[in-house]
C-alpha cells in the first residue's frame, strides 16, 4: 500500500505517495527526475548516489525513503545558487577532479556535509571523509585538491561578505 | 540497478514502547526490524531476504542516546549511529577505543545513517565494534514487551549473520563499565583496502597494578577468525599476573591464535588470519600496555 | 612550446558546468516517453546445451510486452573486426547452446522494471550441462570439451612475431634467464554499468540507440551485423559515457537486445545492467600464463628475448584477438631488442571473454617483462636504472616490421628520473624500496581490421556568421577529456577562442566516421581530422584576409587572438569575426565549413606514435601482515607536445590508480566459471586513503605525425604501476613475485621463501 512522504527536496517542498520498498534513490532520480544522482552499485558500497539529509551525507540508495520523511534533502541539482556555480562545484571545475563525472555528485555532495562541518580540512582529512567514494577515473587526488581548494574559496567568500557587512 | 522488487508491509515505530508492541503483535510473522537499513536494505535488493513485514525503529528516539555516568559507565541506544558514537565527546573522552574504531567502519555514509546496534545485530564474523566491546566487557540488552535480559558481548553473535535475538525482541542498549584504574585499550584492524571489513581484527584491554608493573587484568576481543566474533580467554590468562613483556605478548599472540577457527575466503587462507590475529594481538597488547602506563 | 595560445595551457573541462551541476545526461539517465525496461535471463550454467525454453508463464505477466528467445532475433552475429568475420561469435541470444555462466538466453521487455525482473523468474529453461573448460592450459588438450564447435583444440587466435637470430643470440648471451608467470584477469569497472536505449522507428524502419560506449561507429557497425540491418538506417548516440577503460569497445547485449525488443514492440526499450551482471558478463582484462626467456650481455645488453603467452580468452572473442597480438609488441618496448621471438595462443573457455581494457596489450606483458629485468639486474650487479638506460631506445628506432619510434625521449627521461629520485629520495628505510619500470604505449593503433571504408577519423566544422563554430565528429569523450582536446585543437588552429566552439560529439549521423575511443587515438587522430578540417576554414579567412589588406607580397599569415594577420607585421590584420561575415556574405552565403579527415599511412603496423617514459615507485612491505604500501609515485613522461596539462596529469594519475589495483588487489577468481567476487564489496578497488601521492614530470618531444606535436597521455602509464611496485618490494626484502595482486598472504609467503633461500644459502656456505 503507498503511503504518503513529505520531504523538501533542495529547498522545495514535495508530497509523494510511494511504495514503502522505494529507495531513496529511486524518489529522487525516478520520480523528482533529478538524475544528477547517479548510482554506481548495488551493494551499498561505492557511495555514488550521496546526497545530503539534514546536512548528513549519506546513501541514497540504502534508505528507505519513508525513513527521511520530515527531512531535508539536498542534492547535486540543489548546490548553485541561481545561475551561480557553488564554490565546491567551480572547484571541482578549475582542479580537473572528475573525468568521466558519473562520481561527481556523490564526491560533492559528501564534500558539501564536510565543509560544513570542517572549514578547512587536511588532506588526511579530506581521504578520512571521502573515502568511501569510489572513482575508477581520477586516481582521487585532484579531487582531494579540489575539497580543500573549495574550502579556501568558500573562506575568501566569507571574508569578502564579512568586510561588505563592515562597509556599510 | 537492483531495487527492491518484494513488496512488505511497513510499520514505523516512535517509541520504544511502541516498538516493543509491534514486536509482540508480528511475533510470529516474517518480519525484519529496520534500524537504517545499511546492511538490509542491501539484502533486500538481492533478494535474500523476503519479509512480509518491516519494522521501522528508526524513528524510536528514545533510543538514540550515548550517555555516560561514573557509576554505570557509558550507554548506546539501539538507535545511536556509528556517527554519534563516533563524534561523541564523553566516547572521545573516556572510551577512546571506540572512536578509533568507529572511524574505520565503512564510510562516512554509512555510519551517518547505520546504527552501531545495527551493526552488532547484523552479527558479520568481522563486525567492528564486537572486538573492542568484548574487550570492555560491555552488555547489550534485549527486550521484549515486559522483559528484559542482558547478554556479555561475547555472546551476542550465535553464529554467521544470527544473534541471540529471539522473535519478538530487540535489541535496545549497550552498557559499557567505566575502566578501572591503570587500563589501557587499543582496537586494531587489518584490511588490505582502507575502511574495508576487517580481514581480521584485534581488541585488547590491559588493567595493571597500582605500580604499573603487573597485569592484574586481561580482556582479548577478535573479530573476523570465525564465525562470531570471539573473546581469548586462554591469551588473556597468559597476560594475567605477570610482568608483560615482548615475550609474554608474544606467547599470548601465539595462544590467542590458536583460539581462532577462521574460515578460508577470496582474500585469505583460514591460516594468515589465524596468524594475522597473533600479529594483531601483539601490536594490540602492546599499544594497550603503553596506554595502561599512560593512564 | 609558447608560440600557441590554447594548447599547452591548463583548460577546465568543457564540460565541467555540466558535469558537476548534474546537468550532464548519462544514457542511464535516459528516458522516453512510453518507453519499456529490457532484462535478460542468463545462463546458469557454464557450458550446456539449449533443450527448450519456456516462455508462456512470462509472457502471461501483466504488464510484459514482449519476452525474445534466439530464435526470434534476426541471428547475426558481430564481436571482432569485420576483417575477421570467422571470429565475430558473439549473438544477441544464445541459440544452441551457453558457454559461460551469463550468456543470455532470453529478453524481457515490461512497463516497469520490476516487472520485467519478475518475469524473468517465470521463464523455464530446459538445459542439459556439458563438460566445461576454464584454464588455457586445459583448454588446448585434445580431449577438452569443445566451446565452439568449428575450433578445434578451442584455439582462438595465434600470433607469431619474429626478427633476428633469436636461438643464435641465445647460444652467445652471457647470461639467460627463463621465467613463468601467471597473470590475473581485472575489470575495467566503469562507473555507469552498461546500458542502452534504443528506439525503433516503425514508419521508416530506422534505429536509434543511445548506449554508454567508447565507439559510437563499431556499435553501429555491429548492430547492422546483428540485426541484418543497413548501417545508414541505424543512428548511434554516445551521450555522456561514465568510464569506458577499454570496457566499452565491443558491443554487448543490452544495445542488441533493446534494440529486437523495441522492433517487437514498436517502444523505446531501456537495458541497464546490474552490477553483477556487469561483473560476470562484462568483458575484462584477460588472465594469462606467460613464459620469458631474456638474453643478456655481462655489461646488460639484451641480445635475444623470447616471449610465450597463452590467455584465457573465455566464450567469445571480443577484441581479446587484437590484445594478443599487441602483447607480443608492446613488451618489447621501449628496448632495443635485436632478437625476439613471440608466441601467443588465446584459447576459448567456459568463462566471460577478456578483450582490449586499458593499456590493451601492455599491462599483463610489462608485468612479467620489467620484474624479470630487475631480477637480471641482480644478478648482474647492475643498477636497476641504469640497466634500463642500456637498453632504451633512440628516436628513428626500429623494430623490424612492427614500429618506428619517430619522436622518442625515453633516454632524457631516465636521465631525469635519475636525478630526481637521489633529490626525493635520499633515504631509504628498513623494508622500504624503489622499483622501476619503463614504458611506452601506441598513440591510435593503426591496424584497420575495423574494415571500414572511410577515414580513421573526421571531422566537420561550420562557421556561422556570428563566428560561432560548431564541431562536428563521431569522435568520443568518455571521460578522458577529449571534448576538451577538441576544443582546443579547432581554436587554437582557428584563432579563436573555446568560447566560441560549439561542440556536436559522438552521433554517427552528425559527422563522417572516427572509430571510437581505443588505442589512446583520439588526441593524435581525432585532432589531425579537427586540424585538418580547421586549416581549411582558416585558409579560406587568410585568402580574405590577403585581399582586405591588399598586400602584393605574400607574407605568411597567422590566425590568433581572433584576428588574421601578417606574421611578420602584427599590427597588419583583421578581426576573425569580420573576416567570418566577409567571407559568407560576400560569398552568395555559400557555407564556411571545412571537412577534415585523418589516415596514416607508412607508419607500420601498430601506430603513427609512441608516448613513453619511466616510472618509480617507493613502497614499504610489513614483514609480518605483508602488506605493501604504495608510499609515492615519480612519474618522468615523454606525451609529446601537452595539449591539455590538467587532463594529461587526470590520465597519468587514474592509469596509476588503476595499474596499482592490478598489482594490489583486483582480481577475478572462478569457481568452476563462477565468478565469485560480482560486487564491489568484494572486489577491491583502491579507495582514496590508499593512493600515493603522484608526481609527473615531463620530456616533451615533439611527435611529427600529432596534432601539434601531441602523443597520448591516457594509457601508457597504466602498465608501470604494478611492476615498479613488485619491483619496489624485490628491491626491499628481496621477496619475488610471478604473479600481479600482491595481497598480504601472497606477499607474506614470498617473504618466508625468500627467507628460506637465503637460510638455506647461508647453511651451504657453513
Ligand atoms: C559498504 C559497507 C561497508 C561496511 N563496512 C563495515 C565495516 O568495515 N565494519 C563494520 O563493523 N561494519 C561495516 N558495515 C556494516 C554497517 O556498519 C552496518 O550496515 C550498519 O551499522 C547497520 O546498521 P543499520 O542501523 O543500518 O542496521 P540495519 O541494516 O537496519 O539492520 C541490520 C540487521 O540488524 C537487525 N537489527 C537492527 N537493529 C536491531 C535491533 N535494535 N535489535 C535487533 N535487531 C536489529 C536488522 O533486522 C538487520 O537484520 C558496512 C556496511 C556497508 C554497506
Ligand atoms: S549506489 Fe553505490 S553506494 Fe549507493
Ligand atoms: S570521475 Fe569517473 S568515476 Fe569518478
Amino acid at each position: 500500500m503507498k503511503q504518503q512522504l513529505n520531504i523538501v527536496v533542495n529547498g522545495e517542498p514535495r508530497e509523494l505517495f510511494i511504495e514503502p520498498k522505494t529507495l531513496l534513490v529511486q524518489v529522487i532520480r525516478e520520480h523528482l527526475g533529478l538524475t544528477g544522482t547517479h548510482q554506481a552499485c548495488d551493494s551499498s558500497s561505492c557511495a555514488a548516489c550521496t546526497v545530503v539529509v539534514d546536512g548528513m551525507a549519506v546513501k541514497s540508495c540504502s534508505i528507505l525513503a519513508l525513513q527521511v520523511n520530515g527531512r531535508e534533502v539536498l542534492t547535486v541539482e540543489g548546490l548553485a545558487q541561481g545561475p551561480n556555480l557553488h564554490p565546491i562545484q567551480q572547484a571541482f571545475i578549475d582542479n580537473w577532479a572528475f573525468q568521466c563525472g558519473f562520481c561527481t555528485s556523490g564526491q560533492i555532495m559528501a564534500t558539501k556535509a564536510l565543509l560544513d562541518e570542517n572549514p578547512d580540512p587536511t588532506r588526511e582529512e579530506v581521504q578520512a571523509q571521502l573515502d568511501g567514494h569510489l572513482c575508477r577515473c581520477t586516481g582521487y587526488n585532484m579531487i582531494n585538491e579540489a575539497v580543500r581548494d573549495a574550502a579556501k574559496r568558500i573562506k575568501a567568500q566569507k571574508e569578502t561578505a564579512n568586510s561588505e557587512k563592515g562597509a556599510k | 540497478m537492483k531495487t527492491i522488487i518484494t513488496d512488505f508491509n511497513y510499520l514505523a515505530a516512535k517509541t520504544l514502547d511502541e516498538a516493543l508492541d509491534l514486536l509482540c503483535k508480528h511475533k510470529d510473522d516474517d518480519y525484519r526490524i529496520i534500524a537504517g537499513g545499511q546492511s538490509l536494505n542491501t539484502a533486500m535488493k538481492h533478494r535474500l531476504l523476503t519479509p512480509e513485514y518491516i519494522l521501522d525503529i528508526k524513528g524510536v528516539a528514545d533510543l538514540d542516546y550515548v550517555r555516560f555516568d561514573e557509576k554505570e559507565g557509558l550507554k548506546i541506544g539501539a538507535l545511536a549511529t556509528h556517527r554519534s558514537v563516533e563524534l561523541s565527546p564523553v566516547v572521545r573522552e573516556k572510551y577512546e577505543v571506540l572512536r578509533e574504531m568507529e572511524e574505520n567502519v565503512a564510510s562516512i555514509e554509512t555510519r551517518n545513517w547505520g546504527t552501531l546496534m545495527g551493526d552488532l545485530c547484523n552479527a558479520d564474523p568481522a563486525v567492528d565494534p564486537a572486538p573492542p566491546l568484548i574487550a570492555l566487557d560491555a552488555e547489550i540488552t534485549v527486550s521484549a514487551k515486559g522483559e528484559e535480559r542482558t547478554v556479555p558481548a561475547e555472546e551476542f553473535a550465535v553464529d554467521f549473520f544470527e544473534t541471540v535475538v529471539q522473535p519478538g525482541e530487540m535489541a535496545t542498549e549497550i552498557r559499557v563499565p567505566p575502566l578501572p584504574p591503570n587500563t589501557g585499550v587499543h582496537f586494531m584492524k587489518y584490511s588490505q583496502i582502507h575502511g574495508d571489513y576487517a580481514l581480521a581484527s584485534a581488541s585488547v584491554l590491559i588493567t595493571l597494578d597500582a605500580a604499573k608493573e603487573q597485569c592484574v587484568n586481561a580482556r582479548i576481543g577478535l573479530g573476523g577468525v570465525g564465525v562470531t566474533p570471539i573473546r581469548a580467554k586462554k591469551a588473556e590468562e597468559v597476560l594475567k599476573g605477570k610482568k608483560i613483556t615482548d615475550e609474554v605478548l608474544a606467547e599470548a599472540a601465539r595462544v590467542a591464535s590458536e583460539e581462532t577457527s577462521p574460515i578460508s575466503g577470496i582474500e585469505a587462507s583460514a591460516d594468515y588470519k589465524r596468524e594475522l590475529a597473533g600479529t594483531l594481538v601483539r601490536r594490540v597488547g602492546k599499544e594497550a600496555l603503553e596506554r595502561a602506563r599512560r593512564a | 612550446m609558447s608560440e600557441y595560445s590554447i594548447i599547452g595551457k591548463p583548460t577546465p573541462n568543457v564540460d565541467g558546468p555540466a558535469k558537476v551541476t548534474g546537468e550532464a545526461r548519462y544514457t542511464i539517465d535516459m528516458t522516453l516517453p512510453h518507453m519499456l525496461y529490457g532484462k535478460l535471463l542468463r545462463s546458469p550454467y557454464p557450458h550446456a546445451r539449449i533443450l527448450s525454453i519456456d516462455t508462456s508463464a512470462a509472457e502471461k505477466l501483466p504488464g510484459v510486452k514482449a519476452v525474445i528467445t534466439g530464435k526470434d532475433t534476426p541471428g547475426g552475429k558481430w564481436g571482432l573486426w569485420r576483417r575477421f568475420r570467422e571470429l565475430s561469435d558473439q549473438q544477441a541470444l544464445a541459440t544452441d547452446k551457453v558457454r559461460f555462466i551469463g550468456d543470455p538466453v532470453a529478453a524481457v521487455a515490461a512497463t516497469t522494471e520490476e516487472i520485467a525482473e519478475r518475469a524473468l523468474d517465470l521463464i523455464e529453461v530446459d538445459y542439459e550441462p556439458l563438460p566445461a573448460v576454464f584454464d588455457p592450459i586445459e583448454a588446448i588438450k585434445d580431449d577438452a570439451p569443445m566451446v565452439h564447435e568449428d575450433f578445434p583444440s578451442n584455439i582462438n587466435a595465434t600470433r607469431h612475431i619474429e626478427w633476428g637470430d633469436v636461438d643464435a643470440a641465445f647460444a652467445k648471451a652471457d647470461y639467460i634467464r627463463e621465467d613463468r608467470f601467471v597473470l590475473e584477469a581485472a575489470h575495467p569497472c566503469a562507473m555507469e554499468v552498461h546500458n542502452s536505449l534504443a528506439s525503433y522507428d516503425k514508419g521508416t524502419g530506422r534505429l536509434t540507440v543511445w548506449t554508454s560506449t567508447g565507439s559510437p561507429y563499431f556499435v553501429q557497425q555491429n548492430l547492422a551485423d546483428a540485426l541484418k540491418m543497413r548501417e545508414g538506417d541505424i543512428r548511434v548516440i554516445k551521450p555522456h559515457v561514465g568510464g569506458h577503460f577499454g570496457g566499452k569497445n565491443s558491443t554487448m547485449p543490452d544495445s542488441v537486445n533493446a534494440a529486437i525488443l523495441s522492433m517487437k514492440t514498436g517502444r523505446p526499450v531501456k537495458i541497464v545492467f546490474n552490477r553483477d551482471e556487469e561483473f560476470t558478463t562484462t568483458e575484462h582484462r584477460t588472465a594469462q600464463h606467460m613464459a620469458l626467456k631474456l638474453g643478456l650481455k655481462k655489461n646488460g645488453e639484451i641480445v635475444a628475448f623470447e616471449v610465450k603467452a597463452m590467455t584465457n580468452g573465455g566464450a567469445y572473442t571480443g577484441l581479446g584477438a587484437t590484445t594478443l597480438y599487441l602483447t607480443g609488441t608492446f613488451i618489447t618496448m621501449p628496448y632495443k631488442i635485436p632478437n625476439y621471438r613471440y608466441d601467443g595462443v588465446r584459447t576459448y573457455t567456459n568463462i566471460v571473454w577478456g578483450t582490449s581494457i586499458r593499456g590493451f596489450g601492455s599491462v599483463p606483458g610489462k608485468y612479467c617483462s620489467e620484474t624479470q629485468l630487475d631480477r637480471a639486474a641482480k644478478d648482474l650487479g647492475i643498477d636497476p636504472l641504469e640497466i634500463r638506460r642500456i637498453n632504451a631506445v633512440a628516436p628513428g628506432y626500429t623494430a623490424p616490421g612492427q614500429y618506428t619510434f619517430e619522436s622518442c625521449g625515453i633516454q632524457p627521461c631516465i636521465e631525469k628520473m635519475a636525478v630526481r629520485v637521489k633529490e626525493k629520495w635520499p633515504k631509504i628505510e628498513q623494508d622500504e624500496g624503489i622499483g622501476y619500470c619503463a614504458f611506452a604505449y601506441m598513440t591510435g593503433g593503426i591496424f584497420n581490421w575495423i574494415d571500414t571504408p572511410y577515414a580513421y577519423s573526421s571531422a566537420h566544422i561550420k562557421v556561422n556568421w556570428d563566428g560561432t563554430v560548431d564541431l562536428y565528429s563521431q569522435a568520443a569523450d568518455v571521460g578522458q577529456g577529449h571534448n576538451t582536446v577538441a576544443a582546443m585543437i579547432c581554436a587554437e588552429e582557428l584563432g579563436i577562442g573555446l568560447d566560441d566552439i560549439r561542440l556536436h560529439m559522438g552521433d554517427t549521423a552528425h559527422a563522417y566516421t572516427d572509430l571510437g575511443a581505443w588505442g589512446s587515438r583520439e588526441t593524435l587522430m581525432n585532432g589531425n581530422a579537427i586540424k585538418d578540417a580547421a586549416a581549411q576554414v582558416k585558409q579560406k579567412l587568410i585568402d580574405i584576409a590577403r585581399m582586405k589588406l591588399g598586400e602584393n607580397i605574400a607574407y605568411d599569415f597567422v590566425a590568433r587572438d581572433k584576428r588574421v594577420f601578417l606574421e611578420l607585421r602584427p599590427e597588419r590584420g583583421v578581426s576573425y569575426y569580420d573576416l567570418v561575415k566577409d567571407a559568407i556574405r560576400h560569398n552568395d552565403g555559400v557555407p564556411l565549413t571545412g571537412t577534415g579527415h585523418y589516415t596514416p599511412h607508412n607508419k607500420g603496423m601498430i601506430s603513427p606514435a609512441y608516448a613513453m617514459g619511466i616510472m618509480a615507485i617507493k613502497a614499504k612491505v610489513d614483514r609480518e601482515t605483508g602488506h605493501v604500501t604504495a608510499q609515492d609515485v615519480l612519474v618522468v613522461h615523454d606525451s609529446g607536445q601537452i595539449i591539455n596539462p590538467l587532463g594529461a596529469r587526470g590520465q597519468t594519475e587514474g592509469c596509476i590508480h588503476m595499474g596499482l589495483g592490478y598489482g594490489l588487489c583486483e582480481e577475478m577468481p572462478m569457481d568452476q566459471g563462477m565468478l565469485l567476487n560480482p560486487e564491489f564489496v568484494d572486489y577491491k578497488i583502491l579507495r582514496t586513503r590508499d593512493m600515493p601521492e603522484i608526481e609527473i614530470m615531463h620530456v616533451p618531444t615533439y611527435e611529427p605525425n600529432g596534432p601539434f606535436g601531441a602523443k597520448e597521455a591516457a594509457e601508457a602509464t597504466i602498465a608501470p604501476a604494478a611492476p615498479s611496485l613488485a619491483n619496489a618490494i624485490y628491491q626491499a626484502c628481496g621477496a619475488e613475485f610471478f604473479s600481479n595482486v600482491l595481497k598480504p598472504e601472497k606477499v607474506l609467503k614470498a617473504i618466508r621463501a625468500k627467507e628460506a633461500q637465503n637460510n638455506a644459502t647461508s647453511q651451504a656456505k657453513k
